[in-house]
Formats: C-alpha cells, structure tokens, sequence
C-alpha cells in the first residue's frame, strides 16, 4: 500500500530532521534555544518545519492507513500479534509527537506538561511512578520529556513500522517523495512558537490532534484523558478478531468515537475565540 | 525433550515476569514519592513590603497581598488539573487549560473546577515568612 510506504519515509524524514535539530535545543532553556534557532540560525526555522511537518504527516499517514486497512479489510492477514503491535503504533506516534510539543517550552507547552502529568497520574496502582518516569518530576527540566521524544517513542515507532511493513527501512522512492513534500510544506507552513507567559484569560490550546482530549476534559473527570483513547484502541484492535455484524458494531463505535472527538475539538475551539 | 524444552520456556518466562514485576515495583516506589513532596517558598520582608504597596505582586506561582505583617497568599495552581493560572482584570483569576474561573478569593466561580485556589500553610521566618505548598 502506497500510503504506508509514504508513512513510513516520512517517519524517516522526520527522524533524520530530529537529529539535525538536537545540538541547537537545550533542556535547561527550551524556549530561548528554539527562538535561537528560529530567528538567528540560517535555515533553522526550515529545518523545525521540516521536522514538525513530517511528524504531523507521520501521524496522518498512519491514521489514513489504518482507515484504509479496516476500509479494505485487509487486518485479517496480518497475525493477532502484530496487529494490535500496529494498532498501538497509534498511540506511540501520539506521545512521540506530544513529547515534541512539550519540548517547546512556551506557554502552552508548560500548560500541556502540567496537564499531561494529571493525566498520566490519574492512571491508578502506577500513575504516578509513570508521570514521573516519562516527564520528571516537577520542577525539573525536561531532559526526561527529550529523551522518550527521540529515543523511547520514537525507537518503538520504527520498530512497529517495520514490522508492520516488514521492512527495515522505507524504500528510497517514498522516502525522496517524504522528503520533497515535508521541504515544500516546510517552506509553505510556517510552524511558530507562542509566548512564554499566557497572555490573561486567554485559553492555550494543546497539539492539535489532542484538541478533542482538551475538549474532552472541560466536561469529563480527568480519568477521561486516558480511559477515551484507550477504548478507542480496545474497540480498534479488536476489529480484527470478529466478522459481520460485529464487525460491523464495532466500527460504528469507532466511527461514533471519533464523531465525539471531532465535536469536542469544536467546542474547544469555539470557547477559545 | 519437547516436555524440557517447555519446562525451560516457562521456567524463563516465569523469572522474567518476575523480574520485570519486581522492577516496576522497585522504579514505583523510588519515583512516587518524588512528585508528593512539598515546596515551600521564601517571602522576605522586602517581598511583602512590596506587595502591601503595590495591592499584591505574583512570586514563585504564589498570589502575595494584603498587610506584610499578616500576608494573605493563594498558590496560582488550578486545582483542577494543575495549570498555572492568572489574574484578570476585575480581580479573579482564569485558568488557560481548560477555562475555570475563580474570583478574587481564590473561589472557582466556573469551569471545570471544583475546589477553591490553596492557600499555603504561613511560617514565620525572620522578618518574613516561608509559605508551605503541600
């Protein structure tokens, strides 16, 4: 499937610009490394759209693909194992790009961190060892956030996708495709940073693919940022262990799912106008 | 063979379950403390001048007014999930995650949050006063 290969070369893109980008941040001084960058490196400011933008397509690509593959009902030939092994890549691709985000270290990023923190503490028995774990302990820079961002995520993403793909690498047609779509977009989409301090009364809003989850929790108790996407990928990854009706239900719950999502995104977005 | 050969697979299956319970229990318990500590904040003298001048100054996530001899201070965290909000003009206080609003005591007016901003725990320290964040 072409989709999937594009995916993957542009999981490619975006790890390679991620190395590029390493020596220029700094855990201790995010945000003023990143305005460095931006501002006064030549090319800097290329280079982090050229980054962002391929993890963003990263992520759309392999949203688009599982569609495509529950669309096309080709889960079935691929073993129980290493289906729900793709299925989770969903969620891996997600708290690899969040990690990016909260590596920011503007306004919204401190927000998010704060939130993310709750919610990840929220889990019980080990909620909170986790927090501490993947985001450090309060008040401590975000050394943690940085080394899960480009090394434990990330490494797993790669990981998943190749097995998935059976390959160890994206071949070199979708990987020169990747690439020239992230450079034009990079040069096309101009990927800011927000303010230090939040301005008074303004609602910061998170990564865009999580908007629905901000959305989610003006509403719902803060076990909701990790009980939703976790039926969602219950609901998922059991697609493919049944046919017909409930196969059909089953897709219905997802599709309903992502229906609420949508409309919580709105809403949030609304409220922050 | 096969019956030693399963023998062993679930003998090393077994001792890396274990293994890895006994980890996770062990990278808990050194990290779950960690985030429960509490934080205490230093307000000199000059600090609390200040702020009984100027009708109350934000220090350190901490909301200082009042008289510098009796402070009243509330801790800038939302007690709903835990971002740091901020003075509007009016007087009160907004959220910028998830929109709650509280007024100027520190009391959640509307949004997701329930309980009222926390106003930390005053000691006495010198001419000023150490504030304790639980």
């Amino acid at each position: 499937m072409i989709l999937g290969r594009l995916t993957y070369g542009l999981l490619l893109v975006a790890v390679l610009s991620g190395l590029a980008l390493a020596p220029f941040w700094s855990a201790a001084r995010p945000l003023e490394s990143l305005e460095t960058l931006n501002g006064a490196t030549p090319w800097g400011f290329w280079l982090r759209g050229v980054h962002a933008l391929s993890s963003w397509g990263f992520l759309l690509g392999t949203l688009a693909h599982l569609v495509e593959v529950l669309w096309k009902k080709t889960d079935g030939r691929l073993s129980p194992g290493v289906w729900w092994r793709s299925v989770a890549l969903l969620p891996v691709s997600i708290l690899a790009l969040l990690g990016g985000f909260l590596m920011r270290g503007d306004a919204e990023a401190q927000a998010g961190l704060a939130v993310w923190r709750e919610v990840s503490a929220s889990i019980p028995f080990a909620g909170r060892a986790l927090a501490a774990l993947l985001l450090g302990v309060p008040g401590s820079d975000l050394a943690p956030v940085a080394l899960h961002h480009a090394g434990t995520f990330t490494l797993l993403a790669w990981l998943l996708t190749a097995e998935h793909g059976r390959a160890l690498a994206p071949d070199l047609r979708s990987t020169v495709l990747a690439a020239l779509g992230s450079f034009a977009a990079a040069g096309l989409l101009p990927v800011s940073l927000g303010p230090a301090v939040a301005p008074a009364g303004a609602l910061l809003l998170g990564p865009w693919y999580l908007l629905g989850l901000q959305g989610a929790l003006l509403h719902l108790p803060v076990v909701a940022g990790w009980l939703l996407p976790l039926l969602l990928l219950a609901v998922v990854g059991l697609v493919r262990h049944v046919d017909g009706r409930w196969r059909t239900t089953l897709l219905a719950v997802a599709a309903a799912w992502s229906a609420g999502y949508l409309a919580f995104t709105v809403r949030l977005l609304l409220a922050a106008r | 063979m096969s019956s030693r050969r399963d023998f062993l697979s679930g003998a090393w299956a077994a001792a890396g379950a274990g293994a890895a319970v006994a980890g996770a229990a062990v990278l808990g318990k050194a990290l779950s403390g960690s985030p429960e500590e509490a934080r205490t904040v230093e307000l000199p003298e000059a600090l609390l001048m200040k702020a009984e001048r100027d009708g109350g100054l934000v220090h350190d996530g901490l909301l200082v007014r009042g008289p510098a001899t009796a402070p009243v201070v509330l801790d800038l965290t939302c007690t709903h999930l835990r971002c740091r909000v901020a003075p509007v003009e009016g007087g009160g206080f907004s959220c910028p995650c998830h929109g709650s609003r509280y007024d100027a005591e520190g009391r959640p007016v509307s949004g997701p949050a329930l309980k009222a901003l926390a106003r930390p725990h005053l000691m006495r320290a010198g001419s000023g006063f150490t504030a304790r964040l639980s």
